[in-house]
């Protein structure tokens, strides 16, 4: 809300300095979002509560600040008007409007009208300042009988203008006017029709299928939703309740005749018109958050009273169908549970006071709500928040609770620290990727038709379509970060995240979905970035293996890689001859591998060759398990090579597991130390030099025993393995 | 047998040993003069051709002439071994102003950095964490919450719905709703359950346009303490406590009216300006305040719906947004780009371009 210090001092005193004016503002919920102390009148912008629909007027303020100061509310001066027999039928057919009320107002005789500026003002007075408007009003009115048609001025007053203005509030009409200031300083929105552009009856009703309206300041009609809370005489909508008028009965230059309408309208009914056509007026801010149904007459008498002032009058008695009455709402007040709620030691005298500033009255066993407050206080609490604001939150006591004892990371939050250090100790940052899918990307990856992955949990109202589709596998965002950084010619990307997806499934607790917690890292370029010492090797498939075992390692759980799992879903948008299923106690927990050709190419990827893997990162917090101790050997082992060519296809692994379950007791490990890829007979081969480590603890092995356990195992993989095509390297 | 010339020995090690440029030199200088096959050793051999009274006289002569070589040898040889380690030292020097070549660690993400901190600080009150589903039933994310059906928060244009009539959680106070149903059975059931002390945290959505200040989906954390006993004087005790511990013990706190559809009374927590410490400045937007927490005491409301007497227990709520924070603590005015997976910012967060 915009106003100015100085128009608020109108209402209720403030601290002189504008620094304790704003702190003051502050401190009782009308928070200060920007303020020019040295602008005019010391402009500020308000940032209400948003249950506080009795803030939105100047005296709604004032009595919020009066009750932590104590002060007075100067209220503006009406004379109320005579309720009696309608100036016009009234028909009020739902019950989403409590209390209406119109009041006839009509210019003197048929005049036309003149929006003044001080120019014209000037001009039209040959000026003479020293008269007013009222003045101004008889001069010309008299001027007008014995010359031809009158002119009639009118205007609000200067100070009241400056009011509108200093609230951001551009004169524009003295009866648009008029309802504007009387919205601003007491909160009651009202509306005046043009009484001459009416037909029939004003009827309070909802709106019928298929009809339309031109709103004001729009230049085309819409059609309401079936429902909306509308005014309407026989033949047109006349305006959308609380929200806004129409262009066919709005006021202009040539209305003389105008019926004032004042009233009550639901919150939800005025907020859901308001929201299906995206109108937000100050009326609409006003009845959405619950107006003060007792305020429907004072607003439209401040409204009668300043168009008076303009040369305008009321017409007859003013008509009001109301179904309400002030249900009298008293809160139980308990001042010792008060005193003990807030830990303060104010007597009841006090406490009582305090709530008598805000408008509450004392009555046996609590306090009378008053109607502004009817919407926000039902409970005890509500009126402890009161004494609260009142005494001022910085001002109440302030404690600890007792606390037993701190506690500690739960063993889920403890892996994710642990899998983290891991990666980032291997250069890898953590980023947070949205928990959506664009259209496109299932189509990148391949995800779709059949496809176990080609259906979503969507979204039924995304803005946005990129937030169309929930994510449901990691790998698109980990791509799309690779292409992204790529594009940005930054090739070296390690990244990793703690995510969530989504699955559709029917079975779920919940009948739509399960929610899944991923841990996805994807590598691209090399394994460490280039240096002045030189170039690493490109961070392949092998190596991410080694971080996914370090990991295993670091947890204390047994993670290895193994053969790809051809049913694990996002393998089809993996390299076929480079992934491999990552498992946990030998079942599948996630899936390693280079992104397939084809799909980097569909994120539009040149250079980079990104190898990704994934874990269900609820499987890692499994209980770590427990390996018992082994004493290293106090002599070192003795070591003994083997080379083995490979025809390709035939995994490493399997020759050094073969190595592993052949060898003596006293084999303590096999190792591959080497790689060498060439040609053999024309045909892509690789030789693998396997270092044995043979225990000699207690130096009683003979070079004869080590060679020929050797012998034994050159005998048992070519054997077993030759047929593979493998054999022994001489 | 005339007797060998020890002197000339002497002489000609003598020679040799200045001739000797290194340790190598020096070794063969030590197998000529001092090994078994040298003069002096085999002058000692021939001692036994001299006379009794010859013998100890000219032996002790040897033996003077083998002590002067060995003790020569070894000055020459320290002498030597300094060279080279000094020739070794000037020949291995290292450019040192080259940057260091380890694999560079990465960094947790700024929200994560920001929401460890945040548990790290609870925990000392006795907090733990809890998750919660992200799609959720409107009960946990409104009804639950004092959210009633004609409140703006459950406009389609703010919330994003998913089939089944569930939706992207708004807040992670949901998750304190589900805690509260979970332990109200427990305390059905007859058993203790006070005092709850549970923190939650992780991805909220909104529907909204987004911008780089506006965003689909964005971090949230919270807590919530139940209890018998708690006063608003514990709200504030508990808000001091946890803003300071987040933002720095010098920091001031205030606390001011917010409204909150799931706590009554409802608090606003104001840290001083860390830049201005008051005074008011362009950052703070003249204030000399910056808002950092949302929080109450629990609303009787709340409490009613999951069968718990708001007479016999009371309760703290606060949250902050981690995403606010991670911008604030790191200088990010974008708050888009912490959620996009460019590597060049966040390495330029931790450890600078």
């Amino acid at each position: 809300m915009r106003l100015t210090l100085d128009v608020l001092r109108q209402f209720t005193d403030l601290p002189a300095d504008v620094r304790e004016a704003r702190i003051l503002l502050d401190e009782v919920g009308l928070e200060v979002k920007r303020i020019d102390p040295s602008g005019p009148g010391v402009p500020v912008t308000l940032e209400l509560l948003a249950n506080r629909g009795d803030h939105h007027c100047l005296t709604g303020l004032a009595r919020e600040v009066t009750g932590r100061t104590g002060g007075t509310v100067n209220f503006p001066s009406f004379t109320p008007l005579v309720v009696g027999d309608a100036p016009h039928p009234i028909r009020v057919e739902t019950p989403l409007c409590a209390v209406y009320s119109l009041t006839l107002l009509e210019l003197p005789r048929p005049v036309r009208q003149v929006v003044p500026s001080a120019a014209d003002l000037a001009a039209a007075l040959d000026g003479d300042d020293d008269l007013s408007l009222e003045d101004d009003v008889d001069l010309l009115e008299d001027d007008g009988g014995a010359s031809g048609p009158a002119v009639v001025v009118g205007s609000l007053s200067d100070a009241d203008r400056a009011r509108l203005e200093a609230c951001g509030l551009r004169p524009i009409h003295p009866v648009v006017d008029a309802t504007n200031l009387a919205n601003l300083e007491l909160g009651q929105p009202t509306h005046a029709f043009d009484a001459d552009k009416i037909t029939g009856p004003i009827t309070v009703r909802l709106s019928r299928a298929g009809e339309s309206c031109l709103p004001l300041f729009q230049t085309e009609r819409v059609e309401l939703p079936e429902g909306t809370l509308v005014i309407a005489d026989d033949v047109k909508i006349l305006a959308l309740a609380g929200v806004i008028g129409c262009e066919d009965s709005k006021t202009d230059e040539a209305t003389t005749r105008v019926l004032l309408e004042a009233a009550a309208f639901d919150p939800v009914a005025v907020r859901k018109a308001s929201r299906a056509l995206s109108i937000h007026t100050d009326s609409s801010a006003r009845f959405e958050r619950g107006s003060d149904f007792a305020a429907v007459l004072p607003g439209a008498s401040r409204v009668a009273g300043l168009l008076a002032d303009a040369g305008w009058s009321v017409k007859g008695t003013t008509g009001v169908v109301s179904s309400w009455s002030d249900p009298g709402r008293v809160v139980r007040f308990d001042a010792e549970a008060c005193r003990r709620f807030l830990g303060i030691d104010e007597d009841d005298l006090e406490l009582y006071t305090r709530l008598e500033r805000y408008g509450f009255e004392l009555v046996d066993q609590g306090v009378r709500v008053p109607t502004h407050r009817l919407w926000d206080i039902e409970y005890p609490a509500d009126l402890y928040e009161e004494i609260a604001k009142s005494i001022g939150y910085d001002n109440t006591p302030i404690g600890l609770p007792a606390i037993d004892m701190g506690g500690l990371p739960t063993h889920a939050e403890s892996v994710r620290d642990v899998v983290a250090d891991v990666l980032v100790g291997q250069g890898f940052y953590e980023v947070i990727t949205d928990g959506f899918h664009g259209r496109d990307l299932p189509e990148q990856l391949g995800f779709v038709g059949y496809h176990p992955l080609a259906a979503h949990v969507e979204t039924a109202n995304a803005i946005d379509r990129a937030y169309s589709l929930l994510k449901n596998e990691a790998l698109g965002a980990a791509i799309e970060g690779v292409a992204a950084n790529g594009r940005m010619k930054h090739d070296e990307v390690k990244a990793f995240e703690f995510t969530r997806t989504f699955h559709p499934d029917s079975s779920a607790p919940n009948g739509v979905c399960t929610e899944r917690n991923v841990l996805w890292a994807i590598v691209s370029g090399s394994e460490r970035p280039r240096t002045w010492a030189g170039t690493s090797r490109s961070a392949d498939a092998s190596w991410l293996k080694g971080v996914v075992e370090e990991i295993g390692l670091a947890l204390k759980l047994p993670l290895t890689v193994g053969a790809a799992d051809a049913s694990y879903p996002i393998g089809s948008a993996l390299h076929p001859g480079r992934q491999a299923s990552i498992l946990l106690s030998g079942r599948t927990v996630g899936a390693l591998g280079e992104v397939h050709p084809g799909v980097v190419a569909a994120f539009k990827i040149k250079r980079a060759r990104p190898v990704y893997f994934e874990i269900a990162l609820d499987t890692l917090v499994a209980e770590p398990a427990s390996k018992p101790f082994t004493e290293p050997p106090r002599v070192p082992p003795v070591e003994r090579d083997l080379a083995f060519t490979l025809a390709n296809g035939v995994e490493g692994g399997t020759v050094a597991a073969l190595l592993r379950a052949s060898g003596p007791a006293w084999l303590g490990r096999v190792a591959i130390v080497d790689l060498f890829a060439h040609e053999e007979d024309g045909r892509a081969v690789r030789t693998l030099t396997f270092r044995l480590f043979y225990d000699n603890e207690e130096g009683n092995r003979t070079a004869d025993e080590m060679n020929q356990a050797t012998e034994a195992l050159i005998a048992v993989v070519t054997d077993k393995l030759g047929a593979s095509g493998v054999k022994l390297r001489v | 047998m005339s007797k060998p010339d020890v002197e000339a020995m002497l002489a000609s090690f003598r020679a040799d040993l200045a001739a000797a440029a290194d340790l190598t030199a020096l070794d063969e200088v030590r197998r000529a003069h001092a090994g078994k096959a040298s003069p002096l050793k085999g002058a000692l051999k021939g001692l036994k051709a001299l006379s009794a009274e010859e013998k100890p006289v000219f032996a002790s002569v040897v033996n003077a002439a083998q002590e002067a070589v060995e003790a020569e040898l070894a000055s020459a040889k320290l002498t030597l071994e300094a060279a080279e380690l000094e020739r070794r030292l000037l020949s291995e020097w290292s450019d040192l102003t080259l940057p260091g070549v380890a694999t560079p660690r990465g960094a947790r993400h700024p929200v994560t950095q920001v929401e460890a901190r945040c548990m790290e600080v609870l925990r000392r009150l006795g907090f733990t964490l809890v998750d919660g589903p992200e799609v959720e039933h409107p009960f946990y994310n409104f009804d639950a919450l004092n959210i009633p059906e004609h409140h703006p928060a459950r406009d389609m244009q703010d919330t994003f719905w998913v089939s089944g009539g569930l939706l992207l959680r708004s807040h992670t106070t949901t998750v304190q709703a589900r805690v509260l149903e979970e332990r109200a059975k427990d305390l059905k059931a007859g058993k203790d359950v006070l005092p709850i002390r549970v923190a939650s945290m992780g991805r909220v959505y909104r529907n909204e346009a987004v911008d780089a200040t506006h965003l689909a989906m964005f971090h949230q954390f919270e807590g919530i303490w139940i209890d018998k006993g708690l006063t608003f004087a514990h709200l504030k005790g508990t808000l001091a406590f946890v803003a300071r511990a987040l933002f720095g013990e010098t920091r001031r706190v205030r606390f001011k009216p917010k409204f909150y559809p799931y706590t009554e009374p409802s608090v606003g927590v104001d840290v001083s300006c860390g830049v201005c410490d008051g005074a008011g400045c362009e950052a703070c937007h003249g204030a000399g305040w910056v808002t950092i927490l949302g929080a109450g005491m629990v609303h009787p409301k709340v409490f009613a719906q999951f069968g718990y007497d708001p007479e016999q227990v009371s309760g703290i709520a606060f949250g902050l947004g981690t995403t606010r924070m991670a911008a604030q603590t790191t200088g990010i005015t974008k708050i888009r780009s912490l959620y996009e997976p460019d590597l060049r910012t966040l390495s330029s967060l931790h450890r600078g371009l």
